[in-house]
């Protein structure tokens, strides 16, 4: 099945531009122009992921995303032309789970949208304990208390990383690698960014967390896990 | 051994000798009390000897005069004392001379007397001597005795010291001789007591003395509150220009009066207002300035991502074209992306001139960041031959770092040392120590001139334009490897010969926010011990930078 992708982007030339591009590589795209017409374009497509530029005029990028995220946790890549620190970190914390810089080359570009789509790794358990968090591999469900915990696939997958190894500690640019893909040195403010997200939705206290524990100077590891 | 006294002493000077120097009200007050204790000593002193004369003189007179006038009565009584028949009762005579006497000199502080007779007269008979009670006859001295006896009709006087009980008063005796008929001469010694003249004398002194010292007291105070009151708005003024010298722009004086205090306040004012406007105004400027170069980077970015994803598809079918069209598209996709190179340059340069960077900050291990920049420039190093060396004695610890600041400093300086190197050997030293870290990186080629290494730093500034480079920079490398090291708190530095190569030192504070010192590497760096990078046509240069170790 083809991956169907919403591009949006105000710029027409580009989005025509990334059409040609994805559709080289044999995805299906759908272009809007403007925040508004992003949300209903969401709606009515059901995209495997959304390519979304920032700077939208009317409703913009970050608004834009945080609504989505309030639906759905479809893979959210971002398109930026401020590789500053705020409009990035204000883009990841609205819920996007990458971002790529304009001017951007097509490798890259499909890389990371490649990554984003591809299933999660086969695993031989069906079940993990995480804390006292309970990961239904399989189902990709969460649980505390049977109650269930709504995660998106890329928190899903962070959680499953640091969970199928529980006594390794996890650098960023681990977690990079195998989160987001990353062969070579990137922007390590997406784990945080992730890591702080993921903690707001599992953690009984995110100030003092018990599931996503840090190791100062090094990066993280999952919390021991008890039996509830 | 130095004690610790005599430093506190020393410091305690030191403090006085800095008050001195810094207030100029101290000092204008401690001159000013200076000269007046001068002069109002001088003058009082005057005073005092002036005002002394004359009351001395002035009772000097009176006695002379009373002293004259007894003598004339005695004297008198005497003659009349004479009878018909010749004969005179000297004892008589004497009682009343003396009763006339003491009628006659009626001197504050009293007088006493002594009839004494001249020594030596042979006559019919002779007359007691008489004294008052209590007068002691040491006062008279043998020369006015002496002078007296000559009887030649003067007054002779002499300023004594009476004893009486337990201090001494200032005296005068006065003598004069008489002549006692039929008993010859005899000396008439009146001694006057001039206690009341020295009491009032000490009075006057006292007074002298205490209105001396008012004075002084009250014209440094005046002094004081004047200074004060000049000074006042000379210091405030002061203050609000130190203030405005730190970018307090909005700081002016009170203008009060149209004195000239007034006229400073006003003028500083109006110097403060036109400064204001002129650095808001060139601040302004900037500000529209950098916010145009960061919008026009960022306008470009959306049409160059189309470009940039044109040329790529263009570039990877580039095999189905003819040899020029292929080529035009390989042409088209390097000059692409060098120009993405030069934006995000400037962009980056951008956000420094509008200080808009912040740290991002992580433990990172400089060895093992160096060991990968140099992995990176390794296929560059290769393809010019330049063989890469690390010589790291120290830096294997966690440093709280900016590591992609780091990292791009690094790699434009490998880049550099691979572009200008000649193929020799590249050496990167990393060492570190207690406060500082640092990362030198040494080629061994081309080196720079005085000139170029002024200029080295600047922005769009190239070695020599006509080199042919290979890691396509864009001539803002160095300028924002300044500012990376500056936004750590840290310095970047060159030594560079013609002819022995350059060297690029970055130094970091090991801890964010305190100040370095010495960097740990030296500049140039010690060359590693078995020599083979030394600079063959060097060896007076080495036995000098031996030598200052």
């Amino acid at each position: 099945m083809t991956a169907r992708i919403l591009v949006v982007d105000d710029d027409t030339a580009l989005a025509e531009m990334i059409g040609i591009v994805l559709g080289a590589e044999g995805f299906e795209t759908h272009f809007s122009y403007d925040g508004e017409a992003a949300l209903d374009a969401f709606a009515e497509l059901k995209p495997d992921l959304v390519l979304l530029d920032l700077m939208l005029p009317g409703l913009d990028g970050i608004a834009v995303c945080a609504r989505i995220r309030e639906t759905s946790g479809t893979p959210i890549i971002m398109l930026t032309a401020k590789s500053d620190a705020s409009d990035v970190v204000d883009g990841l914390e609205s819920g996007a789970d990458d971002y790529v810089v304009k001017p951007f080359n097509p490798k890259e570009l499909v890389a990371r949208i490649r990554t984003r789509l591809r299933p999660t790794p086969d695993s031989s358990v069906e079940t993990l304990r995480i804390g006292d968090l309970l990961i239904n591999v399989t189902g990709h469900e969460v649980t505390r208390d049977a109650q269930q915990i709504s995660l998106t696939p890329l928190e899903f997958d962070l959680l499953l990383a640091l969970a199928l190894k529980p006594n390794q500690v996890f650098t960023r640019e681990m977690l990079l690698e195998q989160v987001w893909g990353y062969h070579y040195k990137a922007d390590t403010r997406l784990v945080n960014v992730h890591v702080q997200r993921l903690r707001a939705k599992v953690e009984l206290d995110p100030d003092n967390p018990a599931i996503v524990m840090t190791v100062r100077g090094v990066g993280y590891r999952a919390g021991a896990s008890t039996s509830p | 051994m130095p004690a610790p006294v005599p430093y506190g002493w020393r410091s305690t000077v030191g403090r006085l000798r800095h008050v001195w120097r810094t207030s100029l009200q101290l000092r204008t007050v401690a001159i000013t009390v200076l000269f007046t204790t001068v002069g109002v000593t001088l003058i009082s002193g005057y005073m005092s000897i002036s005002i002394a004369t004359n009351l001395y003189d002035a009772r000097k007179q009176q006695v002379l005069a009373e002293a004259r006038q007894a003598t004339a009565s005695a004297q008198q009584l005497f003659d009349s004392s004479v009878t018909q028949t010749g004969t005179i009762d000297v004892e008589a005579a004497n009682q009343a001379a003396q009763l006339a006497i003491s009628n006659v000199t009626a001197s504050p502080g009293g007088s006493q007397l002594a009839i004494l007779r001249t020594p030596g007269q042979v006559t019919q008979q002779t007359m007691t001597a008489r004294l008052s009670m209590g007068l002691d006859l040491s006062v008279i001295s043998e020369e006015l005795r002496d002078q007296v006896a000559a009887d030649d009709g003067v007054l002779y006087s002499q300023a004594v010291s009476i004893p009486d009980e337990e201090r001494i008063d200032p005296g005068l005796v006065v003598g004069s001789a008489l002549e006692v008929p039929t008993a010859g001469q005899y000396e008439l010694y009146l001694v006057y007591n001039v206690r009341d003249v020295q009491e009032t004398l000490d009075f006057v002194q006292q007074t002298l003395v205490i209105g001396s010292l008012l004075l002084i007291g009250t014209i440094g105070l005046v002094t004081y509150f004047v200074v004060r009151l000049a000074i006042g708005p000379v210091r405030l003024a002061a203050e609000t220009a130190e203030r405005l010298a730190d970018g307090q722009l909005d700081q002016r004086i009170p203008e009060r009066g149209e004195d000239v205090i007034a006229t400073l306040a006003r003028s500083f004012n109006r110097m403060a207002d036109s400064l204001q406007r002129q650095i808001t105004q060139l601040a302004d400027l900037s500000r529209v300035q950098q916010r145009f170069v960061s919008d026009v980077s960022h306008e470009l970015r959306t049409p160059l991502t189309t470009i940039r994803l044109a040329g790529d598809v263009l570039y990877d079918q580039r095999d189905q074209f003819t040899p020029t069209t292929a080529r035009t598209a390989e042409l088209l996709h390097t000059q692409v992306e060098r120009f993405e190179v030069m934006l995000a340059d400037l962009l980056e340069m951008s956000r420094y001139d509008a200080g808009a960077v912040e740290l991002d900050v992580e433990p990172t291990n400089l060895v093992r960041l160096v060991e990968e920049s140099l992995e990176g420039i390794r296929p560059l190093a290769d393809e010019r031959s330049s063989e890469l060396r690390l010589v790291a004695p120290g830096g294997y610890f966690e440093a709280d770092v900016d590591a992609r600041r780091v990292r791009r400093v690094l790699q434009n300086l490998l880049g550099n040392a691979v572009d200008h190197g000649e193929g020799k050997p590249i050496v990167v030293h990393v060492d570190s120590d207690a406060d500082a870290i640092a990362i030198a990186v040494r080629d061994y080629g081309l080196g720079m001139d005085e000139a170029q290494l002024e200029r080295v730093f600047d922005r769009f500034w190239r070695a020599d334009p006509s080199r042919q480079r290979t890691t396509g920079g864009t001539g803002l490398g160095l300028a924002i490897a300044t500012e990376d090291a500056q936004v750590h708190g840290g310095q970047l530095d060159v030594w560079s010969r013609p002819g022995e190569g350059t060297c690029f030192r970055l130094t970091l504070p090991r801890r964010r926010g305190e100040a370095i010192g010495r960097s740990p590497i030296d500049l140039p760096p010690a060359e590693p011990l078995d020599g083979a990078l030394q600079p063959d046509d060097a060896p007076g240069d080495r036995a000098a930078r031996e030598g200052e170790r």
